[in-house]
């Protein structure tokens, strides 16, 4: 595998620090994930449903807090690992600070790809098909942007290319819903562009969780290879890092989690882009020690919007991806004036 | 499929024209009466085309042809259809247009500015708004005494229902997880078979939809969903399938009802009563 790379003689501090992050962040993981299940439209006596739970007394509050309640906390914490974890490696990989799976086009081809296989009635045929429809859609968009990186590409070319996908896959999902004969269909399109966790079930959590789980061990394998091609490439390939395999692992990657993420919860946009730069100041430039801490805090940032759109009065309930580019847009905007500030 | 609808379409006008203006074995409208009315809403296509003659109606809109929301599906059949829009309408040259209170309005204003003014068809909140929605539709494509006859139907239907021994709490569960709001027409229907209408104590919102746990907690002894199954999936319908809602079916709680009873306030509203007070006393006999 990788050969072992001895971290640059300074100070241990990043590294120390980017422990103590994830403690952190993982107790806040651990906090909103507990008051995302609290949280509900209806009076729910948790103590006693949990009770019942655990008993196996399938009461009704048992029910709403095992169908309901657990899975849409559940959801949260994965698809905002994924989010985050994907944007720390993809803004590490491609060296360039406007990477995202949202604004690269990966979240909108994944969902192309679910609603292709929802709408098309495969998944209803076989279950495990809504995910690797989404995860087909994703790695699509994430090959094509690794091949023009790898082609030389710079920052805003990406950027630019990724907008271009976003739209064309926004298209075409639009396209295939107004085609799709179930009235309801052409509706559905808010969901899969904004993303939301509102009624999903443990169902979705199964389909889910092993996928995301062998994206982030395969994006998390390749921490190292990151540090090095901060350096540059060739430098990264004289110590000895298969290019090819980080490549290939990082498009992997990037697609398990990112498409069978969307694939249940829509698109949500740009947590793959600010949280790495939140993480940053803390645990320094370099990827590796910002990975686990930008998952968390992905993680940390979906659940937290998905309490808020649930405690905010307004009914329906908002789509996760307002509240997301609420926070994110505004980051985006002020990251590119800044690059241009800088020229 | 769509080639073969639009071959429907194509085939369905030449046999308008071939028919027009002549129509075969009914009896024909008084002079005087539309010879070419266009509906503009699914709700005025039912009565329309359950009311005027065959050969009196120029277009009904393209739901009607959909079994899952029309209960006119095979009336419709061969009847020339539009999407509502304005130039089409036009183009039809009718003399009387049916369309609804909320729906093709640009469409709507138009035919008025030009002088064809619509009749607009509210939305009923009880039995008595149906019974003179169905005879204002008569009356205005000239067969009075049809509109009597379908009142009369309903109202024979509506006194053979038995309701159930005790009145049961129900939750109507339509695509989306919409419910039934009180003041309705649905809420006079539950009433009307003998139920209490649950939606009225949980949060539903402006929309009428209600949260899954609000509907789980609001510990229904009937559910009610779409009983059709369509093979062409939405998020809205497999809502409906959410394992949440499999154990209440598996608690024998629900009741499966065609989305297309309720989609509009026509005769069929009679059959609905009699479908839920049956499944109400099925469950409490």
């Amino acid at each position: 595998m990788t050969p072992p790379m001895t971290p640059p003689v300074t100070r241990m501090t990043p590294q120390t620090r980017s422990r103590r992050l994830v403690a952190g962040l993982g107790l806040l993981v651990g906090l909103l994930t507990l008051a995302s299940v609290a949280v509900g439209y209806a009076a729910l006596d948790l103590p006693a449903a949990l009770g019942d739970a655990w008993a196996g007394r399938p009461t009704l509050p048992a029910l709403v807090l095992m169908e309901l309640r657990l899975p849409r906390a559940l959801l949260g914490a994965l698809v905002g690992f994924s989010l985050g974890l994907t944007g720390a490696v993809m803004q590490g990989y491609l060296r360039n600070p406007l990477a995202d799976p949202g604004i690269l086009g990966v979240s909108s081809a994944a969902a192309l790809g679910a609603v292709m296989v929802f709408h098309g009635g495969l998944a209803g045929s076989l279950a495990l098909a809504l995910p690797l429809g989404g995860i087909a859609g994703a790695a699509l968009a994430a090959l094509g942007i690794v091949v023009l990186a790898a082609r030389g590409t710079g920052t805003q070319g990406l950027i630019l290319a990724g907008i271009g996908l976003s739209s064309l896959a926004g298209a075409l999902t639009a396209l295939v819903l107004n085609l799709a004969p179930n009235p309801y269909a052409a509706l559905e399109i808010v969901f899969w562009l904004m993303g939301s966790l509102a009624d999903r079930s443990l169902d979705h959590v199964r389909l889910c969780l092993p996928l995301m789980a062998i994206g982030w061990v395969l994006m998390l394998s390749t921490a190292r290879a990151l540090d090095a091609l901060a350096l540059g490439e060739d430098i990264a390939a004289s110590l000895g890092f298969d290019l090819v395999s980080v490549r290939l692992r990082i498009v992997t990657g990037a697609a398990l989690a990112v498409g069978s993420g969307v694939a249940v919860s829509g698109a949500i946009g740009f947590v793959g882009l600010v949280v790495p730069h939140l993480v940053r100041p803390l645990v320094g430039a370099r990827p590796t020690p910002s990975l686990w801490p930008s998952g968390l805090l992905g993680a940390a940032l979906v659940l937290g919007a998905d309490l808020l759109v649930r405690l905010v009065p307004t009914r329906p309930e908002l789509k996760l991806g307002v509240v997301t580019a609420l926070v994110g847009a505004p980051f985006l905007i002020a990251l590119l004036v800044r690059r241009g500030d800088g020229r | 499929m769509r080639a073969s609808r639009r071959l429907g379409a194509a085939a369905g006008l030449a046999a308008a024209f071939a028919a027009f203006p002549v129509s075969a074995g009914e009896k024909p409208a008084a002079p005087g009466w539309p010879s070419r009315v266009v509906s503009l809403n699914l709700c005025a296509d039912e009565l329309v085309l359950r009311l005027a003659d065959r050969a009196q109606v120029a277009a009904v809109t393209a739901f009607a042809r959909d079994s899952r929301g029309s209960t006119v599906a095979a009336e419709a059949a061969g009847v020339p259809v539009t999407r509502g829009l304005a130039e089409e309408i036009v183009a039809l040259k009718p003399d009387l247009v049916v369309a609804g209170a909320f729906t093709t309005r640009t469409t709507v204003g138009l035919l008025k500015r030009i002088g064809v003014p619509p009749l607009e068809l509210g939305v009923p909140a009880d039995f008595d708004g149906v019974r003179a929605q169905i005879r204002q539709v008569a009356a205005a494509v000239g067969h009075p005494e049809r509109g009597e006859a379908m009142v009369a139907e309903l109202d024979a239907t509506l006194a053979h229902v038995v309701p159930a021994a005790r009145s049961l709490r129900v939750l109507v569960l339509r695509p989306n997880a919409f419910t039934v709001s009180p003041g309705t027409l649905g809420d006079a229907i539950i009433r009307a078979a003998g139920l209490v209408n649950v939606a009225a104590a949980i949060g539903r919102d402006r929309t009428g939809s209600v949260p899954l746990e609000a509907a789980a907690l609001a510990d229904a002894d009937l559910v009610v969903v779409d009983a059709s199954e369509t093979g062409t999936p939405s998020l809205a319908d497999a809502l409906l399938h959410h394992p949440i809602l499999e154990r209440l079916r598996g608690q024998g709680r629900m009741v499966a009802i065609p989305n297309r009873l309720w989609t509009c306030p026509g005769p069929q509203i009679a059959e609905l009563v009699a479908r839920l007070a049956a499944a109400a006393r099925e469950r409490a006999p």
